[in-house]
């Protein structure tokens, strides 16, 4: 017994470190979405609606039947991607904002497959390819400037979404601009679209490219050498480096990985999303899908399996926010804010742990200029 | 020490589990007094530039309000937050069968109505500013051009009078719809030029500037691009985007602001309501109404009365659907802009007297030419060109080029 007990001891250690009430992270998930309902519960008695009705139009909207359940996946999808961008870099010791344009630039590539005419299903996988490359050539500038100048990757990716986001509405209004209707750009060809998986909804094959991806991440980081080295690198890289890892080959992999998910995730937004499959000028389907993923990504815990379940319930957050509007009368800036409530109380373990993980790479820097100054 | 951290732990999730019923049960007590009876309902599907616009949006939203009102309906509201929400929305509305209509407010929910239209040919569907041939869609489209022709005259025959170099259009998403205004605004100042050198015996030299920001939502970049035109010498700027009215409204306040002027240039020109209120009415020179509210109305109203048809009705200055603001509107537009918590209601005649100072800063020979262009196009003399593609409006701004080389 006694043996036992000294042998898990550690174990139990480790992972109490891991999650900050010492619960399994699942119960702590949902002891966190609880709080969050409640707290907006609170806020929508405030302002005089039913939270009552409001959370029933939102269970049922989002998970009440097959369609419920189709919708919230179908707004899951590309979440699942960006947020995979995020926990990628995340894991590999860095704060990656970019994967909003890597969205942008993965879109418009993806648009150029209405340019060619290639037999079959080709379209799409030459698609889906375009996208992928876009995304990760764009992540690449942010990596070059890290690794050869020391950029630090918060600001580079910050101002690489902005660069994306108006080299995007240039392409939109007059490189891929659809020749009718100047709004829009032209529309991808129906062999390059992903077919509809369940009728009368928005639920498309392009959820199984989605969860390949986070399960081939999955492989990557947990079961091979490399994947190994980037989460060693990560948690910490001085010793990793003592441990004759290259740092520069680690964090170059893990922007390279996220560009090509966050590209993806552009694709399955305009191959995938009926009615239009084409960009709108403006971007109003793409607009914070990269941002969105980072707080599915803390939410999920920066785990492709918890991802995919995290984007499961923001997509159900997405799906029943519509429903919660016109049977519960909540309107849609009120079903934003209890949203963000919900999402912000579930993402405070993760942001806690993770800051914590920034911060003791912080302060060994800062020991470091000291050092260097007194010197 | 593990076994005591393990009562600790349960203890806690008890407490909270305690406390979460606790709250269940007495919100769901709260939910229970709550039911209205009513002759049905009407839904209302908004696309991504929403509510609190002032315009294209609330206009809509207030239209459809009234005839709730007036035949007992009880409206209910589906805003976009995303283009991807569009499809959703309406389908929902359409799948819970409660509805009588389904209003498709912003030409950008076209493409998702001609889906959901073929999904569920029992419910009716009305849209305003795009078309979708189906039985069971009635598509309301409006004349712009009309509107946007006088505003455009007024525009540039102002300028010309006060020795401004430019007018200006700060518009939104280039869509087919703004190419009417586009095309209707630099077809007026054509024509407003050439009745002020009619008039006045001198040419004028004014031209325009004109910017698509590419958002219907995004306040800050209309604030950005009339700030930009005014210090190009804009006359003042005339709003084609809903909601970055207000931005453009506060660059034409804060120019006055800096400027210490009270009334004059440069003006601001409203869209799709009456927005002559907006400000407190001293910049709102005039607006290019389309009376969006009217056509919603309509179409509620042809349900109740089981006269609607899957028809395209257009609507200009003849049918009243597009016009130039006039006294006439401006009270009940105040009242507008008082529920919608934009004024307050002991504003309301200082803001009748600030419009009509404001309005007097222009010569009466201007606004006698706007009416004369008003009845012009009226009687079918005067035919406003128009845009729908790109390739129809390159051709207008090649014909209108209006300074530009």
């Amino acid at each position: 017994m006694s043996q036992e007990l000294t042998g898990s001891v550690p174990r139990k250690e480790k992972f109490v470190h891991r999650t900050l009430t010492g619960l399994n992270p699942a119960i702590e998930s949902l002891l966190a979405a609880a709080v969050g309902l409640i707290i907006g519960a609170i806020l929508m008695l405030v302002w005089g609606y039913n939270p009552w009705k409001a959370y029933v139009a939102l269970f049922q909207g989002a998970y009440g039947d097959s369609y419920g359940w189709a919708s919230s996946a179908a707004s899951g999808v590309p979440l699942i991607l960006t947020a995979l961008t995020f926990s990628i870099c995340v894991r590999a010791g860095m704060f990656n904002i970019g994967a909003e344009g890597q969205v942008y630039i993965g879109a418009a590539a993806a648009v150029t497959v209405g340019y060619f005419v290639l037999p079959g299903g080709l379209n799409l996988i030459v698609g889906l390819i375009f996208a992928m490359i876009g995304g990760a050539l764009w992540s690449l500038g942010p990596a070059i400037l890290k690794l050869t100048r020391g950029v630090n990757e918060v600001i580079s990716t910050i101002m690489f979404n902005w660069i994306a986001r108006f080299l995007t509405f240039y392409l939109v209004a007059f490189v891929l601009v659809d020749p009718v209707r100047g709004e829009k750009t032209i529309s991808i060809p129906v062999s390059a679209r992903f077919p509809v998986l369940v009728r009368g909804t928005d639920l498309s094959w392009s959820i199984f490219a989605a969860v390949a991806f986070a399960i081939v991440i999955y492989f990557v980081l947990w079961h091979t050498v490399i994947g190994y080295e980037v989460r060693a690198a990560g948690l910490n890289p001085s010793a990793a480096r003592y441990g004759g890892i290259k740092s520069k080959r680690t964090m170059l992999l893990a922007f390279i990985l996220g560009g090509l998910g966050a590209g993806l995730a552009g694709a399955t937004i305009v191959m995938g999303n009926p009615p239009t499959y084409a960009i709108i000028s403006g971007l109003p389907q793409l607009m914070n899908t990269g941002f969105d993923g980072m707080a599915v990504a803390m939410v999920g815990r920066n785990h492709p399996i918890g991802i995919i379940f995290a984007s499961l319930f923001f997509g159900g957050l997405t799906a029943g926010g519509r429903t919660m509007q016109f049977t519960a009368g909540v309107p849609l800036e009120m079903v934003r804010v209890v949203e963000g409530v919900i999402v912000l109380t579930m993402a405070i373990p993760e942001l806690i742990r993770v800051f914590r993980v920034m911060r003791s790479s912080w302060s060994t820097l800062m020991n470091v200029l000291k050092r260097r100054r007194s010197a | 020490m593990v076994q005591h951290r393990k009562k600790e732990k349960e203890a806690f999730v008890k407490k909270v589990l305690a406390l979460l019923l606790v709250l269940v049960l007495g919100v769901s007590l709260a939910g229970l007094a709550n039911g209205k009876v009513t002759n049905g309902k009407v839904g209302i599907v908004l696309d991504v530039g929403g509510r609190g616009d002032l315009s294209f949006n609330d206009m809509g939203f207030k239209g459809t309000d009234q005839a709730a009102k007036d035949f007992g309906l009880q409206m209910d509201v589906a805003q976009s937050s995303t283009a991807a929400d569009y499809l959703p929305n309406i389908r929902n509305m359409a799948r819970s069968g409660n509805y009588k209509l389904i209003l498709c407010v912003g030409y950008l929910l076209g493409d998702a109505l001609k889906t959901a239209a073929a999904e569920f040919p029992d419910q009716k569907f009305a849209i305003i500013d795009s078309v979708v041939k189906a039985p069971n869609v009635m598509s309301v489209v409006f004349r712009e051009n009309e509107s946007s022709a006088l505003i455009g005259a007024l525009a540039a025959m102002t300028a010309a009078e006060k020795g401004y170099k430019y007018a200006g259009i700060v518009l939104g998403i280039e869509i087919p719809v703004l190419y009417h205004f586009e095309a209707g605004f630099r077809f007026g100042m054509d024509w407003g030029l050439k009745k002020y050198a009619e008039v006045t015996g001198k040419t004028p030299d004014v031209g325009l500037l004109y910017t698509y920001t590419g958002t219907f939502s995004d306040i800050a970049q209309g604030k950005a691009a009339t700030e930009a035109m005014l210090a190009q010498g804009a006359v003042g700027v005339y709003n084609v985007a809903g909601p970055l009215g207000v931005g453009d409204l506060e660059a034409v306040t804060e120019a006055h602001t800096n400027a210490k002027t009270t009334y004059g240039p440069p003006y601001y020109f409203g869209v799709d309501s009456d927005q002559d209120w907006m400000g407190n009415g001293y910049h709102a020179l005039a607006s290019g109404m389309k009376r969006v509210d009217n056509a919603c109305y309509n179409a509620v109203k042809s349900v109740v009365d089981n006269t609607f048809k899957g028809v395209v009705l257009s609507l200009g200055l003849k049918q009243n659907g597009v016009g130039i603001s006039g006294v006439s509107q401006l009270a009940n537009f105040i009242d507008f802009g008082i529920a919608g918590g934009a004024v307050k209601a002991d504003n309301f005649y200082n803001i009748i007297a600030n419009w009509a100072l404001n309005r007097a800063t222009v010569p009466a020979y201007i606004w006698d030419a706007i009416d004369e262009l008003d009845a012009g196009i009226l009687s079918g003399k005067i035919v406003v060109p128009t845009a729908n593609t790109s390739d129809e409006m390159k051709a207008i701004r090649a014909e209108y080029t209006l300074g530009a080389p």
